[in-house]
Formats: C-alpha cells, sequence, structure tokens
C-alpha cells in the first residue's frame, strides 16, 4: 500500500447535523485547525475537517471530474503519440496519477476574469496538468508542445516552458526552486497593491532540498503573503526517492519552522485537495499568511517521455534506463494505481448521486472526443517561421542574426 | 585501446584516480556515474566506491558545488557532475569562492576540485531552460578557476586525468552533444595539458577557431573547404582559461584570416577574446565571427536550428573571408 494516511472518501461521511448550519461550524474549525496547526499535529486532520467540496454544484463537481479526465487523456494521447508516430516531435513530463491535485488546487482559485484579478498559479517541469487545471487552451497547449506557430507561446516556449497569462497560469518552470520565489515574489506584489489576488506555487518533493524553499516559506511566513505551496509529493524527485533528499516523511512537517498551517492531503481525492486548497485560499484572502500543503501522490510515468510504457495502455513499468541506480519498484506503481484519482473522483460523484455510471462514461467518452480533436487539431496547424526566433528577445524590434558572419 | 564513448572514457579517468586515491569523493544528482562501451565492463562508479563517497544528492546545486569546493579546502580531491538544468546555480560558488579563496588566502588556499558542467544547446527542442551552452562564456570569465572544453573523447579523457591532478579549481564543460560520439581511447591513464589548443587540421589560407559541441560542424565545414582547395587551419580551442594565445596568433600569423565559431551567444562569446588576443598580436588580419544571436534558444526545431551556426554558415563566412 503506497505511503499515504487514511483520509480516504470512505472515512468521511456526510453528518446531516452539518448540513443547515455547515458554514459557521466549518469556519469556527477551520480557524482552530489553523491555529493548532502551528503546533505540526492536528493540521494532518485537516481533510477531515472541511466539508467544502460537498458545498459545491453539481456543475461544479462534474468540471473537476472532467479536469481530471481532460488531463488523463491528455497524458494517454500524448505518451500513445510518442509511442507510435515517429514524425511526432513533442514531449513531455507526464502528470498521470497526479491529476486531483491540479485539479483539486485550481478548482478553489479565481482563474477568470482582468488580469489584475485573478489567481495565479507557477508550474513546474511537470505542467501539463496544472495548465490544463488552470483553465488554458487545450488545443492551443498541445499545438504548443508540438511546436506550431499557433500555439499557446508561438512555439517558443515546448513543454517545460508553457504559460498563459490570460488565465492567470505564469507558467511551467524547468528549474527546481526558482519558480517558490517568484510565486512568492507575486504574492508580494498583490499585497502592495491591496488586490485578494492569491498565488500558488506548485513544486514536486525535489523542491524541498533546494535552498529555495527556505527563503521562500521564510518571507511568506515573515511577511504574511497571500501565498500557497503546494508541495506535490510523488516520492521520487527526477529518479532518487525523496528519502534521499529528505530527512521527514511529511514534508509538510517543515511548515512548523515558519509557523503556518502544514497539511498533508491525499493526493489522489480530488474532494480532499479541494478541501485543503479552499482553506488555504481563504486563510490567505484574509490575510492570514502561507499555508505548506503536502500531496501525497505519484506519477504513472516515468520522470521524463514514455520509456516502459505501451500505446493503449496506462502507466510505465519497469526498467528506465535513465535511472540507472534508483529505479521505481513495478510493484509500487501498480499499488499506486489501485488508488487511481480518476476512479476516485467518479466513485465520490456515484455515491453522492451527482451522476450516476451511464453520465460518467458519457462524460469521458466526450472528454476523449475534445483530447482527440485537440491533438487533431495541433497537428494541422503551422510550424513556426525561422527568422521569427530573432523577435520577443525585447519588448521592441528583434535582434540581429549572427549565425552567417 | 578500445572505441569508447565520451562519458565512458571520462568515468573511466575517475575510476583509476579514485582507486588510487581511497578520499575522492563523486558528488551527483539526476546523472548517476555509470557508462558501459562494447567489449569493456560496465563503469558504476557509485556501486564500486560507495555512497559515502559517490552521493546522489538533492536537486541543489549551491550544495553540490559548495561540498564540492569544501571538500578541497580540506584536502579532499572532489568532483561533481551538474547536469545542464543547473549550471547556473552553482555560479556563486564558483565564482566568488573558489575563484578567488587561492588569492584572497595568499596563497594558502589548495582546491584539488572539478565541477563538470553538463552543457546542451545541441538539442532542439528543449528551449530556453534547458539550452544553455553560453556558460562558456560566463564561467571562462572568472579569474583563480581553469575552465577546459574537452571535444573529443579522448581529450575528455586526458583533460579529466589533468583536472582531478591539478591544485586548482577546474571548470570542466562537458558539451552534452557530444554524448554519443565514439573514438579509440587508450584504457592506461593519461594526461593532456589544460592551457593547450589543439590544431586538427593545418593550413595556410585561413585559420578557423572553434570548441566544445562546436567543433563537429566547424569539421565538417573545413572537411568541404579542403574539398574545394582551401587550405583551413582548423583549431580546437580547448582551453578557455588559460586560453592558449601563443597557437592561435601562430596560425593567424600564417593564414592572416580568422574566422571564430561559437554556439555561444555573439556578444562576449568565446571567439570574441579569441579576436582579441590575435588582433593584439597580428598585423594585417582580416577578422570574422559566427556565434548564436544575442537570444534565448527557441522551443521551435524551425526557429532554433535556422540560428544554431552550422558547417554551411562555416563554408559560407570562409568563402567570404578568404575570396
Amino acid at each position: 500500500m503506497p505511503e499515504t494516511r487514511d483520509i480516504s472518501p470512505e472515512t468521511q461521511t456526510e453528518n446531516p447535523v452539518l448540513s443547515a448550519n455547515r458554514r459557521t461550524f466549518l469556519k469556527g474549525l477551520a480557524g482552530a485547525g489553523a491555529a493548532i496547526s502551528l503546533t505540526g499535529t492536528l493540521a494532518r486532520a485537516n481533510g477531515e475537517i472541511g466539508f467544502w467540496a460537498k458545498d459545491l454544484s453539481n456543475d461544479q463537481l462534474i468540471e473537476m471530474y472532467r479536469t481530471i479526465l481532460r488531463i488523463r487523456w491528455h497524458e494517454r494521447t500524448q505518451a500513445d503519440k510518442m509511442l507510435t508516430d515517429p514524425g511526432y516531435r513533442g514531449y513531455n513530463h507526464f502528470y498521470a496519477g497526479q491529476e486531483a491535485v491540479a485539479t483539486g488546487v485550481c478548482a478553489a482559485l479565481n482563474n477568470k476574469g482582468k488580469f489584475e484579478e485573478l489567481d495565479v498559479v507557477y508550474s513546474t517541469h511537470r505542467p501539463s496538468g496544472h495548465a490544463i487545471a488552470k483553465g488554458v487552451d487545450l488545443k492551443k497547449m498541445v499545438a504548443e508542445m508540438d511546436f506550431r506557430a499557433t500555439g499557446l507561446n508561438r512555439g517558443y516556449a515546448a513543454e517545460m516552458h508553457i504559460s498563459d497569462k490570460s488565465v492567470g497560469f505564469l507558467g511551467a518552470d524547468g528549474m527546481i526552486g526558482p519558480g517558490l520565489v517568484m510565486a512568492a515574489g507575486s504574492a508580494f506584489g498583490f499585497r502592495a497593491r491591496g488586490s485578494k489576488q492569491v498565488s500558488v506555487v506548485f513544486g514536486g518533493d525535489g523542491t524541498y532540498a533546494t535552498p529555495a524553499f527556505h527563503g521562500t516559506l521564510n518571507n511568506a511566513a515573515l511577511l504574511k503573503l497571500p501565498f500557497i505551496y503546494v508541495l506535490e509529493n510523488n516520492l521520487y524527485h527526477q529518479y532518487a526517492h525523496y528519502s534521499y533528499s529528505c530527512p521527514m516523511k511529511d514534508i509538510a512537517d517543515a511548515a512548523r519552522t515558519y509557523r503556518i498551517p502544514g497539511v498533508v492531503v491525499d493526493g489522489q481525492d480530488v474532494m480532499q485537495v479541494y478541501n485543503a486548497a479552499r482553506e488555504a485560499v481563504e486563510r490567505a484572502r484574509a490575510g492570514e499568511g502561507p499555508t505548506l500543503i503536502e500531496a501525497k501522490t505519484y506519477r504513472y510515468y516515468n520522470h521524463w517521455g514514455a520509456p516502459g510504457a505501451k500505446a493503449g495502455e496506462l502507466g510505465a513499468f519497469g526498467y528506465d534506463p535513465l535511472a540507472i541506480t534508483s529505479f521505481r519498484p513495478e510493484r509500487e506503481v501498480r499499488a499506486w494505481m489501485t488508488r487511481d484519482p480518476v476512479d476516485i473522483s467518479r466513485n465520490t460523484l456515484i455515491r453522492w448521486g451527482v451522476v450516476d455510471q451511464a453520465r460518467a462514461t458519457a462524460i469521458e467518452t466526450a472528454v476523449r472526443a475534445e483530447v482527440a480533436d485537440a491533438f487533431d487539431w495541433a497537428s494541422r496547424q503551422p510550424l513556426c517561421k525561422p527568422e521569427d526566433g530573432l523577435k520577443n528577445v525585447f519588448v521592441e524590434g528583434s535582434v540581429p542574426a549572427r549565425q552567417f558572419g | 585501446m578500445a572505441r569508447k564513448s565520451w562519458m565512458y572514457a571520462v568515468l573511466e579517468a575517475v575510476q583509476a584516480e579514485m582507486r588510487k586515491d581511497k578520499s575522492m569523493v563523486w558528488l551527483f544528482e539526476l546523472t548517476p556515474p555509470v557508462a558501459s562501451t562494447p567489449g569493456k565492463p560496465v563503469i558504476n562508479l557509485e556501486k564500486e566506491f560507495g555512497r559515502i563517497r559517490v552521493n546522489n544528492t538533492g536537486i541543489d546545486e549551491m550544495w553540490m558545488a559548495g561540498a564540492t569546493l569544501g571538500c578541497g579546502l580540506a584536502g579532499v580531491k572532489a568532483v561533481t557532475y551538474i547536469p545542464y538544468q543547473g549550471n547556473g546555480m552553482c555560479f556563486q560558488m564558483i565564482q566568488n569562492h573558489a575563484g578567488k579563496l587561492r588569492h584572497m588566502t595568499g596563497g594558502d588556499a589548495a582546491m584539488p576540485i572539478v565541477f563538470i558542467l553538463e552543457m546542451t544547446g545541441q538539442t532542439p527542442g528543449f528551449a530556453g531552460q534547458h539550452s544553455d551552452y553560453e556558460i562558456d562564456t560566463y564561467y571562462a570569465h572568472i579569474p583563480g578557476v581553469k575552465t577546459v572544453i574537452p571535444s573529443t573523447p579522448a581529450d575528455a579523457k586526458g583533460m579529466m586525468v589533468s583536472a582531478i591532478r591539478d591544485p586548482n579549481p577546474v571548470v570542466y564543460l562537458y558539451p552534452a552533444g557530444l554524448r554519443d560520439m565514439m573514438e579509440e581511447v587508450p584504457d592506461e591513464q593519461y594526461t593532456t595539458p589544460l592551457d593547450k589548443a589543439a590544431i586538427r587540421t593545418e593550413g595556410s589560407d585561413i585559420t578557423i577557431v572553434g570548441s566544445g559541441g562546436g567543433m563537429p560542424e566547424v569539421l565538417k565545414a573545413a572537411t568541404q573547404l579542403q574539398g574545394s582547395g582551401m587550405k583551413v587551419e582548423t583549431i580546437d580551442l580547448r582551453c578557455f582559461k588559460p586560453m592558449d594565445t601563443e597557437t592561435l596568433v601562430k596560425s593567424v600569423q600564417k593564414t592572416k584570416r580568422l574566422l571564430t565559431v561559437d554556439q555561444s551567444y555573439y556578444t562576449l562569446c568565446p571567439g570574441a577574446e579569441v579576436i582579441a588576443r590575435v588582433a593584439e598580436n597580428v598585423d594585417g588580419a582580416r577578422f570574422k565571427r559566427i556565434a548564436f544571436p544575442d537570444a534565448p534558444p527557441p522551443a521551435s526545431p524551425e526557429m532554433f536550428l535556422w540560428m544554431r551556426p552550422n558547417a554551411d554558415h562555416i563554408v559560407k563566412a570562409a568563402s567570404q573571408l578568404v575570396g
């Protein structure tokens, strides 16, 4: 069994007593949770306190399920393309397995409206899930990953650097560490501007060992910034298990140092993630400062690309030639796949009576078609003009060609 | 003697030095110190020397470079292999510490350490942050640190042995685009100097100077030009600091024409330094430099490959300079 806390949806039962006055009751509890979490103990029970997800409308819940599916089928379609189409040049650091984290967090954010009002997200080198959850145009994202002139960033970015200012997705970042600091910097700017915006950074378990981890949380805590650090602990940074670079089992324990809430959440369950994110967002908007959320999750594919994967099948197994001294046991991958974020979210929606099995299947079929359309559209988009590489260095003009002498 | 890849040749050098020096360490992330080559035993430094000496760290290049430097200051030989994504993260440790400590201690500090800094720039599609060839200029600028860039497996081995045995900090640039290059490399340890350029072809019409990952295209262009009758002297710079001014000057005194080729950005590219040194010492010569434009490498292969200097560009520029 994967190392997750017992916070599965099965242990969380509906309490009818709460229904009438749920918000007030939860506000009190959330406040208590935040206060007690300074000791770093009760914070772990956070997922059991919040029932925010149950307050969402059916449409919102279905949209979360759709987002998870969109991410899943984007990953699977792209993996299949990489495995079967020799003419396809795109690549990805696949997010499959972690869908509930991006979806649950972004569902708690403001993703539409003027740039000055949007909550912002900084992403990682594994960005497709975060981008889709924040609401980037799927077609354009697929085109960008295929180096097309009409892609999200007009062919300049590709996978590890995609961004879309229009939905507050400030961008993937291929480096480990700097993104955290920049995200906290945006929160610093929001506070100065007096806006109610929140800045969120996604980072992996590998970010714990970077000097940026300390600088970011220390400053965010000192300045009470509207900042949320979503640490996706998928157990591996690049090819190394996180025990190589972190002495703690729960990285969220680090929050104690900064006297901020540190929350461990089941990253496979979108409702649990949403609850934690929602509380962190409210806290941030109220000027109460940052939160560190550690989502326990897992990636179904290897660090990079599709080694070990087979077309038409989910996940990658066995020996990754790039992970010579530290690779994942197949049993570990299989164990995590039994707690799949797609299944968990679908089962929750069925149990809550939001959809029935037939509707859930119909939604998935529609999403698969949408993803297939996106790849089809992208493959018909024009390639970049070579000389455009000299543009966009500065706001004005282009730089001179130097390659011809 | 056997055909060996770049990385096999390097790890063979390190393995032999680590067998000799029982305290020497290797720090890495991402890229395990493992290499194989047909007909030879697999080299796995982590397995052979254990995790006390061969350490897989977190993604923290400041630690990797700083720990390496700390080892050196304490008299322990150390090598770190920093992958291309992180080769700017460790800059402070190398620029403001490793480069200055010998001088600041009045000559007391000895730092028998090697920073292997991987650099890419050859891979279309990686884009921006994952295409950072320009670090050749950044690191070459630092006083107190020897900065070298081998371009063949045989040089890679000999220069690694020299770098480990050198009491000064050495930045050893590894152009990852040469990863697949194979050639005959001696099995025994040998040294290749850290202050000598290599003349790859001799000629009297033009001097073409390149380095590292740019060398294959330079040599391809030289072959084409020689085919059309031009006598091309090709120089592989190999060492940025100290730079082998003598070899460069002697060559251009003969050819009176100098073309430099860099995969690095145009402004302050290594070729700019080469041209300046030659211009100070040779009268009546003509100069030209080819480099990557002053723009971050874009993701699109269409844009990137058009911007990257290649053999065709070199042939045309050389023909104009000579003609």
